[in-house]
């Protein structure tokens, strides 16, 4: 069977071809680099706003509760995320279209409905606690969460308004490149080197042996690190960049870039959370560490560590929130893109609306059952994760679809055991929140 | 007729390369998805897609088993 190409821009693009532009070099090295610049952006942002306000809050109470112990587990889970992540890079370049519309249109209504509506659940209840982390930290700040967080939604609405993909890809590439700042506080905390290259590189239990608690903590830090909606985002942004096939190899240096510096990031903040421990303070929640580091460094420290927590949340929230409006724009056909204004592409940038706003009120009426959300983030992503790996997994096997694209064997016997583990410790999890009473207490 | 381009034009005989950026190049052409409809079910896919709905099954057993101890209908202990 040959594939049918066609010529196909987003919805409501088709009038809006540009005049060819571009830029000459007269070097391949300084062409390969303006290239790189060009397509790097979607590896980048989907792999640095994973490390959102629920990523701190784990790594930070992972470094808080085990000291470096776990960051080994951390280091593994940078060929994991890669592999997943590059898979959705093949699949988004060579269709063009976002992950919704490829489940929708290759495993039917039923299949594509139930993968959006869990999409969208899910992605909304993320958003709240994104939105419960920056009233944390303007607390913290001595700034009224009344004002600041309506303020933050405002700018997060602002962000995608301008109908421009490059603007808001240029903002959102200079918030992750201030996740950098966590380095800087890492370093500051002068935990042994010896130690960090040690915990690392060599697999090791903490005192006390696998305990429930270890195991479900262990359990967050991976779920942390592999989220359902980076799939739908990453493939979403690469079909609204317009990657071309060429670009296949830049996109994936981006996407290992990414990689590279959130699980560094991540390893930062397990730091953090163990120079909080070593100072003999008890975690309770990120916000809290931030004001215990702030005493025992200085104001300075307090205020990075609160102002990256907001950043955190910000990261994910425009993430998270662009992958549900462009899911849901694509299966409803409707124009689903950041290049278009707001009066050609309505329904979209109505629904990166209601998810930023609808977050931000519910977390500002008091007594907001926050727990039970939590909780249903939980659950959700449990369902979530597996099932959108399987599609992405089968997808990637469609060689009508992908041709030359397609998964290699190597490829489908890394990515299955990968699957495997995630449905394991999804299901683990899904089962201790759903039946608490089924695990012994540590 | 493929209208795709290259992001990069090389002017051999000046030695100069042309890099456009995605949004200012000629959209690629790219699988026409919506033409080639469902997927085909072969084994493997159909064996895959009964694995995640038995896991669903499971799943929201659990969830009920939840609600139901929330209830009290297994008791304190």
């Amino acid at each position: 069977m040959t594939n049918k190409f066609v010529t196909a821009p987003a919805p409501g693009l088709e009038t809006e071809v540009m005049p060819l532009r571009g830029r000459m070099v007269k070097s391949k090295w300084a062409r390969d680099l303006l290239t790189f610049l060009m397509v790097f952006g979607p590896g980048l942002i989907v792999m640095v706003a994973d490390n959102d306000a629920g990523a701190v809050s784990t790594y930070s109470q992972a470094g808080a509760q085990y000291g470096t112990h776990l960051l080994w587990i951390v280091l593994l889970l940078l060929p994991v995320t890669y592999f997943i992540q590059e898979m959705v890079v093949r699949l988004g370049i060579a269709t063009g279209k976002g992950h919704a519309a490829m489940i929708y249109q290759r495993f039917g209504k039923w299949w594509g409905l139930f993968s959006l509506v869990d999409l969208e659940l899910v992605n909304f209840l993320t958003l709240v606690t994104e939105f419960a982390a920056i009233d944390l930290a303007l607390n913290k700040m001595g700034v009224n969460p009344r004002i600041g967080v309506p303020l933050v939604a405002a700018g997060l609405v602002l962000l995608v308004l301008t109908g421009s993909y490059r603007r808001w890809e240029r903002t959102v590439v200079f918030l992750c490149l201030l996740d950098l700042v966590w380095f800087v506080i890492a370093f500051t905390m002068r935990a042994p080197a010896g130690q960090i290259l040690r915990d690392s590189l060599v697999p090791s239990m903490p005192a006390g042996g696998l305990t429930p608690n270890l195991m479900f903590l262990v359990i967050a830090v991976v779920g942390t690190t592999i989220a359902p909606w980076q799939l739908f985002f990453q493939q979403s942004c690469i079909a609204d960049k317009r990657l071309r096939r060429a670009d296949v190899k830049w996109a994936r240096l981006d996407t290992f870039l990414g990689a590279c510096i959130t699980i560094t990031v991540a390893g930062c903040m397990m730091l953090a959370g163990n120079a909080s421990r070593v100072h003999g303070f008890t975690f309770t929640d990120p916000a809290q560490m931030a004001v215990d580091i702030g005493s025992f460094t200085s104001g300075f420290f307090k205020h990075a560590i609160l102002l990256m927590m907001i950043n955190a949340a910000v990261l994910g929230t425009t993430a998270i929130s662009l992958s549900s409006a462009w899911a849901y724009g694509e299966v409803r056909g409707w124009p689903h893109s950041l290049q278009l204004p707001v009066r050609k592409a309505p329904g979209f940038y109505v629904v990166y609306l209601l998810s930023v706003a609808a977050a931000a009120g519910l977390v500002l009426i008091p007594r907001a059952p926050l727990q039970l959300i939590i909780l249903g983030v939980q659950v959700l992503a449990g369902v979530m994760l597996p099932s959108a790996i399987i599609f992405l997994q089968l997808l990637l096997n469609d060689k009508e679809l992908l041709g030359e694209y397609a998964n290699k064997p190597w490829n489908n016997a890394v990515n299955w055991t990968i699957i495997i583990l995630l449905f394991a410790l999804s299901l683990v999890l899904a089962a201790q929140v759903a039946a608490p009473n089924l695990f012994p207490k540590s | 007729m493929a209208t795709t381009m290259n992001p990069i034009e090389i002017d051999k005989a000046a030695n100069q390369f042309l890099v456009v950026h995605p949004l200012d190049d000629i959209p690629e052409e790219k699988v026409d998805t919506a033409g080639l409809g469902p997927m085909r079910m072969t084994r493997s896919v159909r064996l895959s897609l009964f694995s995640l709905r038995a896991y669903l099954v499971l799943m929201m057993i659990l969830v009920a088993y939840h609600v139901l101890a929330l209830a009290g209908l297994f008791g304190n202990g």
